[in-house]
């Protein structure tokens, strides 16, 4: 069998694409699909409401949405600026957020690394994971006061949880032989858990900072839902009670917006922490 | 490479010098004394089991699997402790890993969070030295084991035998007293390990310490000792001590070939068919 040569050039004349060429044009696909399918869910949506298929109590049209917004950045939401509404969610989720990261972080290195410390709380963490934050809020209004307390605190809680027990599987997932060789080269425990254990440990942090992150956003949401006349929660709350549907779908896309945003961004910082996962 | 092990404390010596007045003085290291050891009381993997590793020397260990091979690596380096004897380094008791005794593992145990010289360095932040002499002694040492080039690289962009040259040149570059070995080129293929043999023997001259090497391999085991140990199945009883004379320098393909060397591994397979 000869490969037929081309005269020009002295090239082999290619039957097929290469496995190169092959795989950009693949991920090229991928990205049309991944663009296509809300672009089309976009277009049924905004023809289906202007035509009045579906009613607009049950579904607005997308450009009926827009004007709302559009609306609400003009004269505000419940006479305060939607501006003021955002950066107030935004600061209870950030600031519980960031606390419940520092909280959830400490115990996790804790319990991953002593394992007195582990059996101390093994129970009580074992007993709380499995129940909805969630269902604590009324307790916490009771005890905090139906304020701002109370809210960031539900938030905390939450996300503190579940960064907590992933730095502990984290620390505990450290190879024992890194750690025996960080030992056999002369490291006290202090060099090993900063250059080894908190390394390795480095990527399920992010990744439970990640999900602590959205879960933070959903209890934002209901967290707002009870109290309070600022945050875009009670913008959702609000235009539930009046069905000011489009106000609601506002609401509703805002928390998606930033929950996406800000989950976009730490995912921008793990990679750059976290370089070494290839 | 300026490198001289410091012996910082006077190893028992075994035999002094012989008839001829020349100083063959054969120090003694590391040494068990009738250890036993097990995971369980009633089940030895081990047991009365002597074995003394002269300064310097190159000695592998052989056997089946299951013999105790890497039990006896791990209780030199201290990650085990004897349930019964003593296992003494320098005439002190072993009580705990010391960077005196340096491992290399089978799975290379890199810091995959570090460059290749941020690991090869990784030893020298526990000790005094000038930064000049530990940016030397990485920079002597990456040369050696041909790691030019790869420095500022992180172990994901290496080979297998690439990975593995960055954890012997990480553990030979403090100088420990001692380095041991378990199968640490049991992972790689046959060019690659043939490459790493050549320049651990390389690293064997110019660092003077003593490599307790384990393996499988006859093949392997000839062309690095100086000594190999083989042991029984039988609660890790030593079955035979043999010493291997090939001519020197020990590193030429000579040495994989040679009527010498394929007496040696006949011999040895003789002695493993044996031992079953």
């Amino acid at each position: 069998m000869q490969l037929k040569v081309s005269k020009q050039d002295g090239v082999p004349a290619f039957k097929v694409q290469d496995l190169q060429t092959q795989a950009l044009r693949e991920k090229a696909v991928l990205f049309c699909v991944a663009i296509a399918i809300p672009a089309i869910i976009l277009i049924l949506w905004e023809t289906t409401t202007r035509m009045g298929w579906i009613d607009e109590l049950f579904l607005p049209s997308l450009s009926g949405i827009v004007t709302e917004f559009l609306a609400m950045t003009r004269k505000g939401y419940a006479g305060t600026p939607v501006l003021t509404h955002v950066i107030g969610s935004l600061r209870r989720v950030f600031t519980a957020f960031g606390i419940g990261t520092i909280v959830g972080l400490l115990l996790g290195l804790l319990m991953g690394y002593y394992k007195y410390v582990r059996a101390a709380f093994y129970v009580v963490t074992e007993i709380l994971r499995p129940i909805p934050p969630l269902a604590f809020i009324t307790l916490f209004i009771l005890w905090f006061g139906i304020g701002e307390v109370s809210k960031i605190l539900i938030i905390l809680y939450a996300g503190a949880l579940i960064v907590m027990l992933n730095t502990m599987a984290g620390v505990q997932s450290c190879p024992k032989d890194k750690i025996l060789a960080a030992r056999t080269l002369g490291a006290n425990d202090l060099a090993i858990f900063l250059y080894v254990i908190l390394p390795a440990a480095l990527h399920r942090i992010f990744t439970g900072m990640r999900v602590a992150l959205s879960v933070d956003f959903g209890i934002l949401v209901a967290a707002e839902l009870l109290a309070g006349d600022i945050g875009i929660g009670y913008i959702i709350q609000d235009a539930s009670v009046f069905f000011n549907v489009e106000a609601l779908f506002v609401g509703i896309l805002m928390i998606g917006f930033f929950g996406v945003l800000s989950d976009f961004l730490l995912r921008v910082i793990a990679s750059k922490v976290v370089h070494w996962q290839g | 490479m300026v490198v001289h092990m410091s012996q910082s404390s006077a190893p028992a010596s075994v035999s002094s010098l012989d008839q001829h007045g020349q100083a063959e003085t054969a120090q003694e290291i590391v040494s068990l004394d009738a250890v036993s050891f097990g995971y369980s009381r009633k089940r030895l993997v081990l047991q009365d089991l002597n074995l003394s590793i002269q300064q310097g020397e190159f000695l592998t260990l052989l056997g089946p699997s299951g013999c105790g091979k890497s039990t006896i690596l791990n209780l030199i380096a201290g990650f085990y402790k004897p349930l019964a004897g003593l296992v003494t380094h320098g005439g002190e008791e072993v009580k705990g890993p010391s960077a005196r005794r340096g491992v290399v593992f089978q799975s290379n145990a890199l810091f995959d969070w570090m460059t290749v010289e941020q690991n090869i360095g990784f030893g020298f932040r526990f000790q005094s030295l000038s930064k000049y002499e530990k940016r030397q002694r990485v920079d002597t040492i990456i040369g050696l084991v041909g790691l030019r080039g790869n420095e500022r690289k992180y172990p994901y962009q290496l080979s297998g035998g690439m990975r593995q040259r960055v954890a012997v040149a990480r553990s030979m570059v403090v100088q420990p007293e001692i380095l041991l070995m378990d199968e640490p080129f049991a992972a790689v293929d046959v060019q690659t390990r043939e490459g790493l043999q050549e320049e651990l023997l390389k690293l064997h001259e110019q660092v003077a310490g003593a490599i307790l090497f384990v393996t499988h391999s006859i093949e392997e085991a000839v062309f690095l000792s100086d000594r190999i140990v083989i042991l029984d199945r039988n609660l890790g009883g030593i079955a035979h001590d043999i010493k291997i004379h090939l001519p020197d320098p020990r590193y030429t393909a000579m040495n994989r070939v040679s009527d010498a060397f394929n007496q040696y591994r006949t011999d040895l397979y003789l002695k493993m068919k044996a031992i079953g």
